[in-house]
């Protein structure tokens, strides 16, 4: 139980760092300009949920962005350079090390979310909205809900940095990660669609499996999980009416959880098993 | 009681054997000195009390605890230099130390340690900023932090001036009187003979000598190496000083006033005494403990030269 001693030393660092800073400040600063556009282009209810759905396409270029960054260096570049070194050489386990840089890494996310969700809240719901005990606990879980969605792509960092020696190879593969899948992946829907109309497999719209695939990704499930449970829309106007059970909001809280799990997981166990 | 239990060691990559079935014991209490050439499998066998290598046979215990199965209570009381650190660049000296002494859970005060190692003036500094020898001293102070039972110096005066090293050296006795066992390694002979109580010598990836100093020494028979300049000298003088106890071997040199004479410690001054019976006069003489440089090198099949490289 000695991780502590690495959080408090990875956020004394990471507080040092200008990039991670004004990536903080940018994001904040995008969440309180969406809080006071938001109600100026709404011509409906002035409604939480309808924010939440307007904060989407920002949340998921930026919080990845900032996810991917806090993590794809957090350990490879302590490895190659030797760091770790002298971090492993003190009673730590592996574990403490991935559980540390979690922790004190995190918590540059979590003050860009806490903060910057909250001042939104405020300067939406102070001059237009009504605020209920029941809206502030969904506001609550739509910030835990953010949070996780950058803990996901700090986790996918943190793992592709776990994985390699290679300090080139794992900001390559960070890059790589996040043009796949905050770039190009809706053209990614476009390619299948062209292709199986070709193969003769699809009619005008994808496949419900084959949806159900390409949705599996931390951005559409984020998208899905805010429309589902906070908008009151669901995939179901894919589908006018009758998507599957597997594409509701429910099925993708548990994709969504799972990405939060799996990815550091498997840097983990690696991360464990090698020498140094 | 044993403070490092190495049984049956062999670490093996694809086609290279680091290690092969070394075994030793350090017991605590012990300044131990672990020789070799660069290369020879120091580190690695460092590295796998660390856990920062898994060895493919053999276990490692130190103080009891099995250094894979239980590193983090092996390590619990142990303070370590490792081999290839590099500092926080954008973290002060200080808060390295306050890193360390909270990692060992100890209550050390930050800055007497630094003022220890000597980098006192430097604490409030970013440690990017850091000479070598400075890194290498901030990197002690974080070993020393939480009174370790054992100190792990894998190389500890490389980058360091001849000043630096001998206040290493000193560092390495006080830890020692109070009660640490020290293990370290070092390329170099004169940096283990001076501190050391017993050097194991590592070639190869394979242990091929362990005792102390003296007992190396006379394993090779004799250890000094005198060389004594004088005005003049006779056959006679000769024989007697090759009859005195403890001199192995005695030799004129081509210009006739330079005798070389291999002995023991002891033996010295007899051999200066008996010149001055026979009304010789010394003008200058030196001694080199040549023999167990000529040892280290027959050990580990490298020529000697005087900076052991």
């Amino acid at each position: 139980m000695s991780w502590q001693a690495i959080a408090r030393k990875e956020y004394a660092e990471i507080r040092q760092s200008r990039l991670v800073r004004y990536l903080v400040y940018l994001f904040i600063f995008a969440c309180l300009i969406g809080a006071y556009v938001f109600p100026l282009n709404t011509t409906g209810d002035i409604t939480l949920g309808g924010f939440a759905g307007y904060m989407v396409t920002a949340v998921s270029i930026l919080l990845p962005l900032i996810g991917l960054l806090l993590g794809y260096n957090a350990i490879v570049s302590e490895r190659s350079a030797g760091q770790l070194a002298l971090v492993l050489g003190m009673p730590h386990s592996r574990r403490d090390v991935v559980v540390g840089k979690l922790c004190g890494r995190g918590i540059a996310l979590l003050g860009a979310v806490v903060i910057g969700l909250v001042g939104a809240a405020v300067l939406v719901f102070y001059p237009y909205g009504s605020v209920t005990v029941t809206s502030i606990f969904a506001y609550l879980l739509y910030i835990v809900l953010t949070l996780l969605f950058g803990v996901i792509f700090f986790g996918i960092g943190l793992t592709l940095s776990t994985l390699t020696r290679s300090k080139q190879l794992a900001t390559l593969s960070a890059f790589a990660v996040f043009f796949v899948f905050v770039v190009i992946w809706d053209e990614i829907e476009t390619g299948l669609l062209f292709a199986l109309e070709r193969l003769g497999l699809a009619h005008g719209d994808l496949p419900a499996g084959v949806v159900f695939v390409h949705q599996a990704q931390p951005i559409p499930l984020y998208d899905r999980i805010v429309a589902g449970f906070f908008e009151g829309t669901s995939m179901s106007t894919y589908f006018g009416g009758d998507a599957p059970w597997f594409l509701n909001e429910w099925a993708g809280l548990v994709l969504f959880l799972l990405w939060v799990v799996l990815p550091l997981s498997v840097g983990y166990r690696r991360f464990r098993e090698v020498d140094l | 009681m044993v403070a490092i239990d190495v049984q049956d060691i062999s670490k093996r990559y694809e086609t290279l054997t680091a290690l092969d079935r070394v075994s030793f014991a350090v017991e605590e209490g012990e300044i131990f000195g672990f020789l070799g050439p660069n290369g020879a499998g120091k580190s690695t066998m460092i590295n796998i009390f660390l856990d920062f290598v898994r060895p493919t046979e053999g276990t490692v215990r130190i103080f009891g605890h099995d250094c894979q199965q239980d590193g983090e209570l092996a390590r619990d009381k142990m303070g370590v230099l490792p081999e290839g650190y590099a500092v926080y660049d954008r973290l002060t000296g200080r808060q390295h130390v306050e890193f360390a002494i909270d990692s060992k859970d100890a209550d050390d005060d930050p800055m007497e340690l630094l003022h220890r190692v000597g980098i006192g003036p430097d604490a409030n500094r970013p440690a990017g900023g850091y000479s070598k020898g400075m890194a290498q001293r901030l990197v002690l102070a974080m070993a020393l932090a939480g009174e370790p039972d054992l100190l792990v110096l894998d190389e500890p005066t490389t980058g360091l001036d001849p000043n630096g090293a001998r206040e290493m050296r000193n560092i390495i006795r006080e830890e020692n009187e109070r009660g640490a066992t020290v293990f370290f390694s070092s390329h170099i002979l004169e940096q283990v003979e001076a501190v050391c109580d017993r050097v194991g010598i590592l070639n190869d990836g394979q242990l091929v000598a362990i005792d102390t100093i003296e007992g190396l020494r006379q394993s090779l028979g004799g250890g000094t190496k005198l060389t004594i300049s004088v005005d003049h000298i006779t056959d006679p003088v000769l024989d007697d000083i090759e009859a005195l106890h403890g001199v192995e071997t005695v030799w004129l040199g081509q210009d006739g006033h330079n005798i070389e004479v291999t002995c023991t410690n002891d033996a010295k001054m007899d051999i200066l005494l008996s010149l001055a019976d026979a009304g010789i006069d010394v003008q200058n003489f030196r001694t080199e403990e040549a023999s167990l440089e000529d040892m280290f090198a027959q050990y580990t099949g490298e020529a000697s030269t005087p900076d052991g490289r």
